[in-house]
């Protein structure tokens, strides 16, 4: 069993407060990322998760006991660093081996010399080489295990720094921002080895990253933290559809959401620039923010109620997609339309285009953020 | 390009003064250890290795390498666990480190000189603060704790506190006693070396990444022991490396304190090299045998050094 529940959990450093009530359930053999941007004190929750840091108010729950007053060695978690923390004086195996060295071995069969003469810790130290090869054959890491931490690369380093996580079958695995220290490139292949290592173990993952794409490739649900607050936690799917904020909104999704300024009339129907969304807001008579997703919008021919022009002051090509920044004509605003290349390829920066937008995807926001309804009506 | 001789220029002025304040006089020292020539003589002979000879035979000059051996051994290991010790007490302080850093680091920037002409009268075996305060703690506390009575073994009235108590007041005279002597001056070197051992160790504990601890905090490292055993320990290597390197050459070196306060006695127990080398060579006009003493040392010093760099160095860095 892995569940892990965080009830009401506040923590401030002095005055500063960096984390502001949070609840969070996490079930057993999930993949939870907790995601936001730099500072918003993810780190810090999976930190009170793991015990290395004592929160101010609320419980930390793990498979349903209070571990408030238990200490980080004895919550049986384990956690993957940004910079590893690999042991750089002792190779691959002994760094492997560590954790079940101390948590296997009595105080007397861990003193040098004379432990060896602990007739159970012949035993011991058998089935600790079975569970280190069989850990570094399924990290494929078996022909590194006598090498240093310093002889080996940044993705190497990954790979032992999980193992070292894998090898005793915690309750659940910690790991923060694991991926951000490696190139891009690995960083995208690794994103898939942890999904299918997920897969394998079924242990439960809380997972902390600031990259978006990370936590919507990999996670079974994820927990968006803006600035102390958890503002949603659902799938990605959902996250990405249906964000409860606009500041959800705005960070999950690359590139960004595009945001236009709108109203609602006396009937609540919405209206931004010339086009008119034909439908109708559970708020009428007020100012909202319209945000509509740069795949929502698209280049077009045509000229009507429906569509808005502009001039394309930047072509970013990213050879299956190309994304068009649009400055709208009445300069309030700069959107990113997105393209197919095959319809697309033609036009070049300074060109005027007039954008449609794809029905039915628009969100709306009121003047605090706030996600507001379309009524079926 | 290759051809070039511009970088003779650059290092010619270093290797010029090497040669001629370091090089040349230790090859001087070496051809007058072989020979009987003393400063002033017009002549000189060769005589061999007889000056070696003295050296390993004539009782002075074994009991000179048993003070240097002795005060090495014993200053060097525990002048680097204390301050190992006094470093990682420092480091988990939270408030006040700075006043102790100062206090500990005093004997290192106070002149020697005038430090051991207080240890003098500190030690005094009638004026001294030392013995008073022994004599006034008699029948006391002080005779407990430092009569070791607190051992179970110890008999209250044989300890040497108790039976110095007795004989009206007869503590050790010190600095003036066979038997102490050199422990005492060990005890001064000790005070002087661990500051800046501290001090080296505090820089090396604060280069320790945090992590390294949360990492073996959640590897199941629970006592403070077993964290020191898997990270603080191994990380410091290169700084003990240093620390220990340094304060050897620096031991081997001792001068000051015993000129001040032994001048070698009593009867050669504290008669370490650097003050053999210089009384021989100096005060007695020995240049040979000096010079005989000075390539022992400095053979010591290599010894060490090469050990060091090329047997320790190779297990510290990772």
């Amino acid at each position: 069993m892995g569940t892990i529940s965080l009830k009401n959990i506040s923590k401030s450093f002095g005055s500063t407060q960096v984390l502001n009530n949070l609840n969070v359930d996490i079930n057993d053999g999930e993949f939870l990322t907790l995601v936001g941007p730099s500072g918003c004190g993810k780190s810090t929750l999976l930190r009170i998760i793991a015990g290395l840091e004592q929160q101010t108010s609320g419980d930390v729950l793990i498979d349903n006991k209070n571990v408030n007053r238990v200490r980080a060695s004895e919550r049986d978690l384990a956690m993957v660093f940004q910079s590893y923390a690999l042991y750089p004086h002792l190779t691959v195996r002994r760094n492997l081996e560590t954790p079940l060295r101390l948590r296997d071995y009595n105080a007397f069969e861990r003193l040098p010399l004379i432990g060896n003469f602990s007739p159970s810790k012949k035993e011991k130290t058998e089935s600790i080489n079975q569970l280190v090869n069989k850990t570094s054959e399924t990290l494929k890491i078996s022909e590194l295990l006598d090498r240093k931490p310093g002889q080996l690369s940044g993705g190497q380093r990954q790979r032992v720094a999980l193992g070292r996580a894998m090898v005793r079958e915690p309750v659940a695995f910690l790991m923060d921002e694991p991926l951000s220290n490696l190139d891009a490139a690995l960083r995208v292949h690794m994103r898939s080895e942890l999904s299918e290592l997920h897969n394998s173990l079924k242990t439960t993952f809380v997972y902390v990253t600031h990259d978006q794409a990370e936590a919507l490739t990999m996670s079974s649900r994820m927990a968006v933290m803006i600035d102390g607050n958890l503002l949603q936690l659902d799938t990605p799917q959902e996250v990405y559809d249906n964000p409860s904020s606009l500041s959800v909104a705005q960070f999950v999704g690359s590139p960004k959401i595009n945001i236009f300024k709108g109203t609602s009339d006396s009937s609540g129907t919405v209206s931004f620039l010339n086009v008119n969304l034909k439908r109708k807001s559970s708020e009428s008579n007020t100012d909202l923010h319209i945000g509509i997703r740069p795949e929502h919008l698209e280049i077009t021919n045509e000229s009507n109620e429906n569509t808005f022009s502009g001039t394309v002051a930047y072509r970013e090509n990213l050879g299956s997609d190309i994304f068009f920044h649009v400055n709208i004509e009445d300069g309030s605003n700069k959107i990113i339309v997105r393209g197919l290349p095959q319809f697309t390829h033609q036009i070049s920066n300074g060109s005027s285009v007039n954008i449609k937008r794809v029905s039915d995807k628009a969100l709306l926001f009121n003047q605090v953020g706030m996600r507001v309804q379309f009524t079926n009506a | 390009m290759h051809n070039s001789k511009a970088h003779i220029w650059f290092i010619a002025p270093a290797i010029i003064l090497m040669i001629i304040i370091l090089i040349f006089p230790l090859f001087l020292a070496g051809g007058i250890s072989f020979t009987d020539y003393n400063l002033g003589n017009k002549t000189f002979e060769w005589v061999g290795l007889e000056n070696y000879d003295k050296m390993f035979n004539r009782k002075t000059y074994v009991k000179m390498i048993w003070a240097t051996a002795t005060y090495v051994i014993v200053v060097v290991p525990i002048s680097v666990v204390l301050g190992l010790c006094a470093a990682m007490l420092l480091n988990s302080l939270r408030f006040g480190a700075d006043i102790y850093k100062t206090i500990f680091f005093l004997p290192v920037m106070a002149t020697l000189l005038a430090m051991a002409i207080a240890w003098e009268f500190t030690l005094h075996p009638t004026l001294g603060i030392v013995n008073s305060f022994l004599a006034n703690g008699c029948g006391g506390v002080r005779e407990f704790i430092l009569g070791f009575h607190w051992l179970p073994w110890v008999d209250s009235q044989e300890s040497w506190y108790a039976v110095a108590c007795a004989n009206n007041m007869d503590f050790p005279y010190w600095l003036k006693q066979k038997n102490t002597a050199i422990w005492t001056v060990c005890f001064i070197g000790i005070w002087q070396a661990f500051g800046f051992n501290m001090v080296l160790y505090l820089a090396g504990l604060t280069s320790i990444p945090r992590e390294l601890y949360q990492a073996a905090e959640m590897d199941g490292a629970k006592s403070t022991w077993e964290q020191f055993k898997l990270v603080t320990w191994p990380m410091l290597g290169p700084t003990t490396l240093f620390v220990v390197t340094i304060t050897t050459i620096r031991t081997f070196q001792v001068f000051d304190t015993i000129e001040i306060l032994t001048k070698g006695g009593p009867s050669k127990t504290t008669y370490v090299m650097m003050y053999a080398i210089f009384e021989k060579a100096i005060q007695q006009n020995l240049t040979s045998i000096g010079a005989a003493i000075t390539v022992v040392f400095i053979g010591f010093i290599l010894v060490l050094t090469f050990f060091q760099r090329y047997v320790i160095e190779k297990r510290v860095h990772y």
